[in-house]
Parts: structure tokens; C-alpha cells; sequence
């Protein structure tokens, strides 16, 4: 008798998307072949979403440096220097690796899957020698961006990160089994890598496959919005607008400044419901508080009740905006001031489905917030349909390495 | 955010001048990391500490001359016995009795010094790159060597190396320092990382640094190698453009100790290939500086232990 195929997954705890997203596939991977064991080597707030899924976390995964608690120290009011920031995790991302490195040294695995991953990516590439099982990466975004304001100085250190992974993948084209890109080919942003470098879509389209938008949910389960309101305890008489800021603690300013629109919003939409989810890294208890205004901590399912709302305020992180789309609700979201990915890979992606109306934090003022609440809620939107079908085809390019 | 805090923190007074140190860990054996020249400090053990605190125990402190540690401003504090015996005084004040020592670059000779003079505490000793008078310079730094306090006709390349050119040209010099360091393309976080620690020290301290007695002599070299007992372990980038790699490979063989050079490599390994250097150490540890374990204790109980 064969012993079971074992995984180990790696997912990215830079926003809470990769976790629901990962969990589906491992859900879709484990339909496909049967018996197989899935480990995950992760953190908060990861972890959160993988106990709550019944997911088995591999307990090395305690000596895991925190990425968040990084990322959170870097950021400024609604403003994070992603690329700036990454790139200032270096110390935290080789200590991580070495966690990595010693437990695939005492535990077998097959395949190993990194979600954006970065250390993971990254070390095997530096060193091959390293890999001993099959190795799939995963990513929603191809391509480090400088921002504007980042002169020619940003422009030339993207080029160089952008020039270092072509060289890997050049160098080394075995160390990735299955490359798959969360999303498709249109997706993907018109931009260079850098100069002399390819253009971003070329180059993705040469080394990964597509899978579609993985949403990590069940459509089915949102298809009768009705009942899903009454289940969730929405009334038909009262308009819901959830106001959320994924999974990091960088949000407290987006929040604070939209609950101060909420008193003119409720003016101009009297059977407004505001809903703020602090999400699991902020304290709830160290926000205002307004009569008519709703504070939770983490909601788990916090997809079905965007499904359900009328609204939805949020920031211009991937998942939640495309939970959004695939629900067809209508939303605001509010891009990171100098978070490349949030300001260009995401926003291209959400304009090609016509999603989302797009505001700025800095030149946003209560009243502009709440104007647009007024007629944003209850729209009805016509999206580009999202894909139901992502977490599958990720799973079978998957068993397709692990056979 | 660093990667990992310390467990406790300290400064130890030395004729006047507090040498701050760290602590990460408690496990065994001690890996002391070393400072090297003063131009940076101990967050050049970034991307080891990490992980060695979580298999061992972790000794770290800044070289007098930058980081916390103080800066006196005459040359002779800067000797290297001085750093030696900062050394012994961490040690001390951190109840270590024995450490593998780390040593980069300069720091060789600071704990050749160290090893020779306190063989008892010293199972083992690891140089990266070292900066000992064996095996010559390149022709393009030779040219400047000794020549420090002189004033040049040129700032270009070595001559920056200068105490007149980094009263106005420090932090020049500074960058161009670091990226002979770092020959490696794609090493921007690198550079970036280690001009900013140049610059927490200033032109006229890190002088006095350069000024300070240090091992002249290929025999001072051989002497110390000649009174060292531990084990020995030398990497050495092959394309380091500081020192080259001849001289990693003399101290290896004088020694008698393990050589490992590194293609494509430069001058700081530990930070450019941590992963590959990290890997490295940890297998030297784990050879030859390892406590054996302790027996285990007897099972069963005697009779009588239960009334």
C-alpha cells in the first residue's frame, strides 16, 4: 500500500484573500486525490481563517516571524509603501525561509505550494540545490510597480526586483512545477517589467498558467440574496452598508473616516445600516462609537454578508473587491496611497469588470463619502461575471503535479 | 521590524567606553557573532540571529565606534586587543564560558586574538571573508594602502579611502565602500541596508577606527593561528572585491581548517547568500562545536524514593 501524498502549503498572510482562497483549492485538491494530507506552514492572521476551516497548521509554523505586525509598523494613515515595505521584511522573510528549510528536512512532503510565498519563491531560485520535492507558486499580481511620486530611484529598484525574478525563472525553470496566475491574461496590467525588461503580460503568459479568479466561496450559496439576508438578519426595510478593511490592522483611518460620514450618509439614506468590521487585528473597542453605527470583530463568513449588503466601503485589496464583483454587489473602495498593487494591479483588473467606484482617501471628505454612499447603495451593477470554477482548475494543475 | 527581538540587552564599561550587547536565545552552544571594522554594527548579523537564537544561543554586540556602543576618539582605543577583550567582557557579563566565535571581514583579527589568547572558551571559530595580512591586496586598493592620512591628487576608486577626502566626501566613500562590498548584482536592500549603518557612525571616529593598532605582519598572523586549538571554518566569496579570496583560503590552510569558497560571490556572503552561509554554520556547529548530549538521567525509581 502507497503512503498518502503529503502537501505543504505556504500561504501569504499579507491580507486575509490568500487564506479563503488557498483553503478552497486545498478543499478542491483533497476531491481530486484522495487521501492526500495538507499541512500549512502559516501565521496570524491565517491561522485564524485555518482553524476556523478545521485546517491542520503545522506546528512549526510557530516560530513563523510575523509579517503583518511588519507590515502594519510601516504604514501611515491609509498610506503603505508596499513595495518599500516588502523590501524592508528581508530579515523577517530569510528567518522565515529557515523555518521552512528545517522543517522540510525533518518532514517529507511531496509538493510544496507557496501563495505568494516571497521567501519561499525566492530561496529555491537563489539556490535549486534546496528543492527537494515538486514546488507550485501561486500569485494574483505579476510585477513590482514604482509609484509616481517614487522618481526614477523607485523606477530603477522595481526594474532591478522585476530583473532578478526573469533572471531566476530563466535560470532555473525547473524549480517551479506549475506556476498559476489567480485570475486570467486580461487581467494582467499593460506596463513593462522595466526597461529592456518584457511587458508584464508577455512574460506571465510565457511562464504561468491561468486559473481563473479563485473566489473561495460557493456562489450557490449567495444565489438566492433574499433569504440570505433574512439569514443573516438583514430586515427588507433597512439598506446595509458593511464597511471593511481586510485582515491587517493598516485600516483604522479608512474606517474612522468613513463612521464620521455616517451621520450625514444616514441623513441622506434614513433606513441606513452602517456595519464597520474591524477585522482581526484592529481593537473595536478603540473606535468611536455612534448610535446607529455597528462594531464587530472578525466575522468569518464576512463574504456571505457582503453578498447580502447593499454597500460595501472598503479598501482596494483584491479580495474583498472581487468578492464584491463575483457577489454583483456595488462598492467604494479606497486605494493605499503608494500601494502599487491596490493603486494599479488591482484597479486595472477591477475596471476590466467594470467594478467598484474608485475614491481617494487624502482629497475624500465625510460629506464627499457620504454623497457617494447615497448613490452608490442599492445600484444595480453589471459586472463582467467572475468565474466559478478557479479553486478547481488551480486543484487539478495541482494533482497533475502531485501525480 | 526586526525579525526577532533580544532576549535581554546590556552594556559593559570598558576603560570608559559601554559596549552594548545582546542576547537571543538559550540554547547551546553560544554563537558569539563578532563585530567587524566599526563602519557597521551588529545588525550585519541580521539575517543569522534569527535563526541561530532559535537552535542555539545568540551573542551579538556593537563594535566601539558605532551602533550603541561608545566612541572614543583616540586611535588607540580602537586597537584591536581592544576589541578582544570587549569580547571577553561580553562574554562575561553574558555568563558565557564557551562561544563558537563569528568573525567577518576585519573581526578575523579580533578573534584570532580571542582564540588564541582564550582557547579554553573558544571550540570553534568561523571567518567570512577575512581581513588578515596574508596572501596581498588587488593592485587597484594596493595602490592606496598606507596612505590614509596622505593628501591624494584623486577621489577616484580607491583613493577614496581617504581621512581628508571623508571630511566633505563621506558618505561617498561610504557607498562607494559598500558596493565593492556587494558585487553581486540585484544587491540594492544590501547596499541600501549597510550605507545607513555607515552612516550612523562619522568620518572622524571611523579615522580613528582605521588608525588603531591592528595584526601588520603575515608572521603576527601565523603566530596566532599557531597558538589557536579549535576548529576552523573559512568562507570566502570568490569574487570578493575587498579582499580577495587567496587570503580565505592561506588562513584555512594555516590553520588547518575547513575551506569553502563561494562562486559569484562577494564580500559578504552572510548577507547576500544567507541561506547557503546559514546553512554552512549551522553544519559546522552541529560537527564540531556541539555538547555531546547530556546522558539521560536513569529510569525507575530506587527503592524508598516513594515513602
Amino acid at each position: 500500500m502507497s503512503s498518502p501524498r503529503r502537501v505543504l502549503y505556504m500561504s501569504s498572510p499579507i491580507g486575509l484573500g490568500h487564506a479563503r482562497r488557498d483553503v478552497a483549492i486545498a478543499r478542491e485538491l483533497r476531491a481530486l486525490v484522495p487521501g492526500v494530507e495538507i499541512d500549512w506552514l502559516a501565521q496570524h492572521p491565517v491561522t485564524r481563517v485555518l482553524e476556523a476551516e478545521g485546517e491542520r497548521v503545522h506546528p512549526a509554523s510557530r516560530h513563523l516571524a510575523n509579517e503583518s505586525s511588519h507590515i502594519e509598523s510601516e504604514s501611515a494613515e491609509h498610506d503603505l509603501h508596499c513595495f518599500q515595505a516588502w523590501r524592508r521584511m528581508d530579515e523577517i522573510l530569510v528567518a522565515n525561509y529557515m523555518v521552512f528549510h528545517d522543517l522540510v528536512r525533518q518532514e517529507r512532503y511531496d509538493l510544496w505550494i507557496g501563495d505568494e510565498a516571497w521567501e519561499i519563491d525566492y530561496y529555491l531560485h537563489e539556490h535549486p540545490t534546496e528543492k527537494r520535492a515538486h514546488y507550485a507558486w501561486l500569485t494574483d499580481f505579476v510585477g513590482w510597480l514604482p509609484m509616481d511620486d517614487g522618481g526614477a530611484h523607485e523606477a530603477h529598484l522595481t526594474a532591478d526586483y522585476n530583473g532578478e525574478m526573469v533572471g531566476h525563472i530563466a535560470a532555473h525553470p525547473d524549480v517551479r512545477d506549475c506556476a498559476l496566475f489567480v485570475g486570467n491574461p486580461e487581467d494582467i496590467v499593460p506596463d513593462a517589467l522595466g526597461p529592456d525588461l518584457p511587458l508584464i503580460r508577455d512574460w506571465t503568459e510565457r511562464n504561468f498558467d491561468f486559473a481563473g479568479y479563485v473566489t473561495g466561496f460557493d456562489a450557490e450559496r449567495f444565489a438566492d440574496r433574499e433569504r440570505l439576508r433574512a439569514e443573516l438578519g438583514y430586515r427588507p426595510d433597512e439598506r446595509v452598508c458593511i464597511v471593511t478593511v481586510g485582515g491587517s490592522g493598516v485600516g483604522e483611518h479608512l474606517l474612522r473616516k468613513v463612521m464620521a460620514a455616517f451621520g450625514e450618509a444616514k441623513q441622506r439614506v434614513p433606513d441606513l445600516r452602517m456595519i464597520v468590521v474591524a477585522g482581526p487585528r484592529i481593537d473595536p473597542a478603540t473606535l468611536p462609537q455612534a448610535d446607529g453605527l455597528q462594531i464587530c470583530l472578525y466575522v468569518h463568513d464576512l463574504y456571505l454578508h457582503l453578498a447580502a449588503c447593499d454597500l460595501a466601503v472598503v479598501q482596494g485589496g483584491l479580495t474583498t473587491a472581487m468578492e464584491l464583483t463575483a457577489a454583483g454587489r456595488p462598492f467604494i473602495y479606497f486605494p493605499l496611497a503608494h500601494h502599487f498593487e491596490q493603486n494599479f494591479h488591482v484597479h486595472h483588473r477591477l475596471e476590466r469588470y467594470g467594478a467598484g467606484r474608485r475614491l481617494d482617501f487624502e482629497t475624500s471628505e465625510p460629506e464627499d463619502i457620504a454623497a457617494a454612499i447615497e448613490e452608490e447603495i442599492g445600484r444595480e451593477v453589471s459586472y463582467r461575471p467572475v468565474e466559478r470554477d478557479g479553486a478547481r482548475r488551480a486543484a487539478e494543475r495541482l494533482a497533475e503535479v502531485l501525480a | 521590524m526586526r525579525a526577532r527581538e533580544p532576549d535581554e540587552t546590556g552594556y559593559v564599561n570598558r576603560d570608559g567606553v559601554p559596549i552594548y550587547w545582546e542576547r537571543f536565545g538559550d540554547g547551546s552552544p553560544t554563537v558569539l557573532f563578532m563585530p567587524t571594522w566599526s563602519i557597521v554594527h551588529s545588525r550585519c548579523w541580521k539575517a543569522q540571529v534569527p535563526y541561530f537564537a532559535r537552535h542555539y544561543r545568540v551573542v551579538v554586540f556593537d563594535p566601539r565606534g558605532n551602533g550603541h556602543s561608545g566612541r572614543p576618539a583616540e586611535p588607540d582605543a580602537y586597537a584591536e586587543t581592544e576589541f578582544a577583550a570587549d569580547a571577553v567582557a561580553v562574554m562575561d557579563a553574558t555568563d558565557t564560558e564557551q562561544a563558537v566565535v563569528v568573525s567577518w571581514s576585519k573581526g578575523a583579527q579580533r578573534s584570532l586574538l580571542l582564540a588564541a589568547e582564550h582557547p579554553e572558551r573558544i571550540p570553534g571559530a568561523v571567518f567570512i571573508c577575512p581581513a588578515v595580512p596574508l596572501a596581498g591586496v588587488s593592485p587597484e586598493r594596493a595602490r592606496y594602502m598606507g596612505r590614509f592620512t596622505e593628501r591624494l591628487e584623486t577621489t577616484a576608486g580607491w583613493a577614496k579611502w581617504n581621512m581628508h577626502y571623508w571630511e566633505h566626501g563621506y558618505r561617498d566613500f561610504v557607498e562607494f565602500f559598500m558596493g565593492k562590498i556587494f558585487t553581486e548584482r540585484h544587491s540594492t536592500k544590501q547596499i541600501e541596508d549597510a550605507v545607513g549603518w555607515g552612516l550612523e557612525t562619522d568620518p572622524s571616529t571611523l579615522g580613528a577606527t582605521v588608525l588603531g593598532p591592528y595584526i601588520e605582519t603575515r608572521e603576527d598572523v601565523l603566530d596566532l593561528c599557531e597558538q589557536m586549538s579549535c576548529p576552523v571554518l573559512v568562507v570566502h566569496g570568490e569574487e570578493d572585491a575587498v579582499r580577495p579570496v587567496e587570503i580565505g583560503r592561506e588562513l584555512a590552510e594555516v590553520t588547518g581548517g575547513e575551506f569553502v569558497g563561494l562562486p559569484g560571490v562577494g564580500h559578504a556572503p552572510h548577507l547576500r547568500k544567507p541561506v547557503l552561509f546559514n546553512t554552512l554554520l549551522k553544519g559546522f556547529v552541529e560537527r564540531e562545536a556541539r555538547a555531546p548530549p547530556v546522558a539521560a538521567a536513569p529510569t525507575g525509581s530506587k527503592e524508598g524514593d516513594s515513602q
